[in-house]
C-alpha cells in the first residue's frame, strides 16, 4: 500500500499536494453537506473547509492560500446551493489573513500548536463576519445580533474542530 | 514595463485580493441556479442523491427538535380544542338563554356572571349588569333551567346575587303536580329542602318544584327544582322533601335578570301585619 501511495510523495510534489488538496476540499465538501448535521448544535456546524484553507494558507502561504480559499469556498457554494460566490469570498479572505501566520519552513510547528486555533478562531471571525453580512443582507434581520448567535457559535465551533488536525500534527512531531 | 512586472510581483498578494473579491462579488451578483445553467443542479441533484443514501441514519438532535416541536404542536392544539369544545358548550347555552324570552311574559335583561363568593356559607354571585342596565335590588335571577337566586345589591354596571344556595334564601314554593305548597330553603351541599310539608301530603320524587303564587320576592312558576327523596321525619308531623335545584350553580355563566320588582305595597302590608301579629303575641 505504502508502495502505491507514499504520503512524502506528496508532500514533496506541489502539483501532487494541489491536487490532494482539491480531493480533501471536495471530501469535505460532501461530508458537510452530508453528515455534518449529526453534529449540529441548534443548526451549528463546523467549518471544515474554513479548517482546511486556514491549513493550506500556513502551509503554502498567502498568494496560494487565497486561491485555495477562493476555490473551496465556491466548490462549497455549488454543493450546498448557496448563494454562489458568498463563500467564497469569505473563504478568501480568511485565507489572506491566515497567510500573515505563514512561516516558510515552520507550517507544521504552527499547525501542530495552539497557535492553529488562535489562527482558525481570527480567520473564522473574520470569515463568519464577512458571510453572515451577505446572508443577513435579504432578511428583515438584525446583522449585530444574528453575528452574536450564529457567526460566534459558528466561529467557536469550528476552532473546537481544529483542535482534531492540531493534536494529529502535533502528535507525529517529525518536522 | 519591468517596473510594472516589479510592482505585479511586489504586491500579488493585494492584487489576487482584490481580483478575487471582485470574482466572489461578480458571482454574488449572479449566482442562482437558473443563470448557471444545469451544472449546479447536477451537483445539487448528486448531492441530494448522497444525502438521501444516509437519510436512515437517525440524527438524535433533529429528533429531539423534531419531538419538542410537535409537544409545542399538541399542546397548541389541545389548547385550540378545548376552547372549540368551550365554544360549543357555551353557544349552546346561549341558544337555549335565547329560546327562553319567548316562554315569559316579563321582560329579562341577559348578564355574565363575571364572578362567585362563598362565604360562610352565603353563596353569591356577581353579575355584569347594574342599575345603568335596568337591574334593581329585589329583582329575580334566572337561567333557561330555572331559578338562580336574587339580586341583593346593584351598582351601575354590577349586581351581587344571593343564589338559591345560601342559608339565607326562602323560596315559597309548590310542588306542580300536586300544588302542595311550602318552603325551600337550602341546608349546606347541593341539595335544598322544602319544608313545611305534611306528612299526609302528595309528594313523590320526581315532581317538579315551582316558585309559589304566594311569594312576595319572587315571580310565581319559575322551576325550582326536582324532587330526589321523600322521608316521613320522626316525631314529626312534617315531611322532609329534598329537591334538587333545576340550575347546576357550579358552571353557572350566563343569566337572565327578570324585569320584576315585588309589588312594594304588598310587601309593606305584609311587613306591618307581621309585626302587629308579633306585637299582638308578646301582649298576650
Amino acid at each position: 500500500m505504502s508502495i502505491i501511495f507514499d504520503p512524502s510523495q506528496i508532500e514533496r510534489n506541489p502539483a501532487l499536494r494541489f491536487v490532494a488538496y482539491g480531493v480533501i476540499a471536495m471530501v469535505l465538501s460532501v461530508l458537510h453537506v452530508v453528515f455534518l448535521r449529526f453534529i449540529s448544535v441548534s443548526s451549528v456546524t463546523p467549518d471544515l473547509l474554513l479548517i482546511l484553507t486556514v491549513w493550506i494558507s500556513l502551509v503554502e502561504g498567502q498568494f496560494v492560500g487565497m486561491f485555495a480559499g477562493f476555490v473551496s469556498g465556491l466548490l462549497f457554494d455549488i454543493v450546498s446551493a448557496d448563494v454562489l460566490g458568498s463563500n467564497a469570498l469569505a473563504k478568501t479572505a480568511a485565507a489572506f489573513i491566515a497567510g500573515y501566520f505563514w512561516k516558510e519552513g515552520f507550517a507544521m510547528e504552527t499547525i501542530g500548536s495552539t497557535k492553529f486555533l488562535i489562527v482558525t478562531a481570527i480567520c473564522g471571525f473574520a470569515h463568519n463576519l464577512i458571510y453572515f453580512f451577505f446572508y443577513v443582507k435579504p432578511m428583515q434581520i438584525s446583522f449585530p445580533m444574528f453575528f452574536l448567535t450564529y457567526g460566534v457559535a459558528t466561529t467557536l465551533y469550528t476552532t473546537v474542530a481544529a483542535v482534531f488536525p492540531m493534536l494529529i500534527i502535533n502528535r507525529k512531531k517529525d518536522w | 514595463m519591468q517596473r510594472f512586472i516589479a510592482f505585479v510581483v511586489r504586491y500579488k498578494n493585494y492584487i489576487t485580493l482584490f481580483a478575487l473579491v471582485v470574482m466572489s462579488m461578480a458571482f454574488m451578483s449572479v449566482g442562482n441556479l437558473r443563470q448557471l445553467g444545469g451544472f449546479r443542479a447536477v451537483i445539487v441533484g448528486s448531492v441530494g442523491w448522497i444525502q438521501s443514501l444516509f437519510a436512515w441514519i437517525p440524527n438524535p438532535v433533529a429528533l429531539k427538535s423534531e419531538n419538542t416541536a410537535l409537544r409545542e404542536l399538541n399542546l397548541q392544539l389541545a389548547i385550540e380544542s378545548a376552547r372549540s369544545r368551550q365554544a360549543l358548550v357555551e353557544n349552546a347555552v346561549l341558544r337555549r338563554m335565547l329560546e327562553l324570552p319567548k316562554y315569559t311574559d316579563y321582560k329579562l335583561i341577559a348578564a355574565d356572571v363575571s364572578g362567585k363568593t362563598t362565604t360562610q356559607l352565603r353563596n353569591y354571585a356577581t353579575i355584569n349588569k347594574g342599575t345603568a342596565d335596568g337591574v334593581r335590588e329585589g329583582m329575580t335571577c334566572i337561567t333557561d333551567a330555572g331559578l338562580v337566586g336574587r339580586i341583593i345589591g346593584a351598582s351601575e354596571h354590577y349586581a351581587v346575587v344571593q343564589l338559591l344556595l345560601n342559608r339565607d334564601t326562602r323560596v315559597a314554593a309548590k310542588v306542580q303536580r300536586s300544588r302542595i305548597d311550602g318552603i325551600v330553603w337550602w341546608e349546606g351541599e347541593t341539595t335544598v329542602a322544602l319544608k313545611n310539608v305534611p306528612k299526609s301530603f302528595d309528594v313523590q320524587v320526581g315532581d317538579v318544584v315551582l316558585t309559589s303564587n304566594y311569594s312576595s320576592i319572587f315571580p310565581a312558576n319559575i322551576v325550582v327544582g326536582r324532587v330526589t327523596k321523600v322521608e316521613d321525619e320522626n316525631q314529626s308531623l312534617f315531611r322532609r322533601v329534598m329537591v334538587e335545584p333545576a340550575v347546576d350553580f357550579s358552571t353557572l355563566e350566563q343569566v337572565y335578570v327578570i324585569d320584576y320588582v315585588p309589588d312594594a305595597e304588598r310587601l309593606r302590608l305584609e311587613r306591618e301585619t307581621e309585626q302587629r301579629m308579633k306585637q299582638r303575641s308578646a301582649d298576650s
